[in-house]
């Protein structure tokens, strides 16, 4: 039992992980309808990010914390400028975006890659070792109550909402599209930044730990369908504790767990591509 | 017809005034022109975005080596098997995601190259595991070995071969039903073609091209392990075709050739860094100029002209 109750914590710790990068995905997907694949390197960044401030520099962790997450929301924004806003405004659909996106995630993979040493680097914990699941857990907690509060009660969020059912008739209600995205780029960018510095000191901040986590993040939200910021959540989390049960429980070798998420990604897109939870009316 | 023997003549008869080195540069760059071709056909024309072009030349790889030297299984055999089972995967995949709209193929084939990956490293003795599998050689055909540069000849032929049946396919019905599915799914439909179909085939098709592509590639290095097979190369294949010009099989042939022989030229400035110089080529072709090298050139020979 005391077994099964370890297990239940640290895959909840991985889920909620999944999660911030699932509602990375969301918040872009549905004002665009851009899958940016690039969020696993953002979550890289912000691990690189957490090394470089509070390892190398030795900031306090919530300075360092808030300079990291200041710092992606840059990057978010300053992404949607160079690789999205010109291709919208030429009007050329979702697929020139999305390619575009696909360069900037090797750009920022080499960018890194040439700037840091290839070794794992170490990223410290927010306390102490023991407490780091309940930190990930408190966090993506915070993050996801702000998100549904931002849909539910403001204003903006109410924009992203029309936004996301139908952008032409949001524009001629007088809403700003490209604020709206810009908005959903540096939000986007920001909770995957903090996905990346959460699950970093477990991991270490390596230069290729983000197509793993961007194929993990995408798993969560096809399960959890695009269609609700919860569902985000709860893909996480069933996808980190079918992981961590085939791990424990299931005879196959160890290294064939990796291909657990792919499976349930396959089928999810096969069997129920809108994800297990239905998009409100 | 001529022509075709003509190129057939020149591109082989190349591999004998080259050196072994610089020969074998030449083989892998005419298979990244194969395997370009065939994506090309699928995300150029078709316009599906789809990662798993090079899982399935890794598949073709794996299976010819496995049914031939574990399986002992003759060699047309081997490859008649090797064909069908990438046919198999392909449909398996294509069928249920080509009904949905969006981009399920894309992600589908994303999770596929990375579980063909994770299986080739959990293969045990089936796969050889990391190491993959090396040390054998490709079997006599009718009593003959083919070595060195007269095997070129035979990546020549699998070249010009796929390059004739894209082209053929490109100027039938079949290609302008893709080019139709790609720009508006909705006409299409309206005119009576079938676009779940038509999109399946063609994965179905192009998948089997990269199947038979990757077992030519089996005897070149004779060697066949998984990071060869990665998301990488997955990637480097759509950079190319976009970069030379997608939807055009010159373009896709400049931009293999290119990207394929940049790192070359680079490593003296870059060293190992040449991927951040293709990430940038492609976002600037995508931003700058979407018709990619091959557009430049258009325009270029119009106002010459």
């Amino acid at each position: 039992m005391q077994d099964f109750l370890e297990l239940a914590v640290s895959a909840t710790a991985s889920g909620c992980v999944y999660g911030l990068i699932a509602l990375a995905y969301l918040l872009m997907i549905r004002p665009t309808g851009i899958i940016n694949f690039a969020v696993g390197e953002w979550a890289m960044v912000g691990a690189f990010g957490g090394h470089l401030l509070l390892s190398r520099y030795e900031w306090p962790y919530w300075l360092g914390m808030l300079a990291v997450l200041a710092f992606m929301a840059v990057v978010g924004w300053v992404t949607e400028r160079i690789a999205v806003r010109p291709l919208m405004e030429r009007g050329t659909g979702v697929l020139a975006p999305i390619l575009a996106l696909l360069g900037v995630l090797v750009i920022t993979r080499e960018i890194i890659s040439v700037s840091f040493p290839p070794d794992p680097l170490p990223v410290p914990y927010a306390f102490e070792l023991q407490d780091q699941k309940y930190f990930i857990i408190a966090m993506t907690a915070l993050v996801f109550a702000g998100a549904w509060l931002f849909f539910e009660k403001t204003v903006l969020g109410r924009a992203f909402e029309a936004v996301a059912l139908n952008r032409r008739a949001a524009a001629l209600m007088g809403i700003n599209l490209s604020r709206v995205t810009a908005f959903s780029f540096a939000a986007g960018a920001t909770v995957a930044g903090l996905g990346g510095l959460l699950v970093a000191p477990n991991i270490s901040a390596h230069y290729l730990m983000g197509v793993p986590l961007a194929i993990q993040g995408f798993t969560a939200l096809v399960i959890g369908g695009v269609g609700r910021v919860e569902g985000a959540l709860i893909g996480g989390l069933l996808l980190a504790f079918a992981e961590q049960l085939t791990i424990r429980y299931a005879p196959i070798p160890s290294g064939f767990a990796q291909g657990v998420p792919l499976l349930f990604l396959m089928v999810f897109l096969i069997v129920r591509p809108t994800g297990l939870l239905r998009t409100r009316a | 017809m001529i022509r075709w023997l003509g190129a057939f003549v020149v591109l082989s008869g190349a591999a004998f005034l080259l050196g072994d080195y610089h020969n074998d540069v030449y083989r892998k760059m005419l298979l990244w022109v194969t395997l370009a071709l065939g994506y090309n056909f699928l995300f150029g024309i078709c316009g599906q975005v789809s990662f798993s072009h090079f899982a399935f030349y890794g598949i073709g790889a794996y299976s010819v080596v496995i049914l031939l030297f574990q399986l002992n299984a003759p060699l047309p055999l081997a490859i008649i098997l090797g064909i069908a089972i990438c046919v198999v995967i392909a449909l398996v995949v294509a069928i249920p995601s080509t009904r949905l709209e969006g981009f399920y193929l894309a992600l589908a084939t994303l999770a596929l190259a990375q579980l063909f990956v994770v299986l080739l490293n959990e293969g045990g003795s089936v796969t050889g595991g990391t190491g993959g599998i090396a040390n054998y050689r490709l079997p006599a055909i009718f009593g003959m070995q083919i070595r060195g540069p007269w095997y070129t000849g035979v990546i020549v032929s699998l070249l010009l071969g796929t390059y004739f049946l894209l082209q053929k396919l490109d100027r039938s019905w079949f290609g302008r039903a893709c080019r139709a599915v790609r720009d508006n799914p909705e006409a299409a439909a309206a005119m009576g073609i079938n676009v779940a179909r038509t999109k399946a085939i063609a994965f179905t098709l192009t998948s089997a091209l990269a199947g038979v592509a990757g077992m030519v590639y089996a005897f070149v290095d004779n060697t066949v392990n998984p990071p060869i097979f990665g998301l990488e190369n997955a990637f480097l294949l759509l950079f190319m075709v976009i970069v030379g010009g997608s939807g055009r099989h010159a373009g896709a042939i400049i931009g293999a050739a290119l990207l394929f022989l940049l790192p070359f030229w680079l490593s003296p400035l870059v060293g190992h860094h040449h991927v951040l110089v293709f990430g940038v080529l492609m976002l600037a072709a995508i931003l700058l100029q979407p018709k990619g090298l091959v557009g430049i050139w258009d325009r270029f020979s119009k106002s010459a002209g």
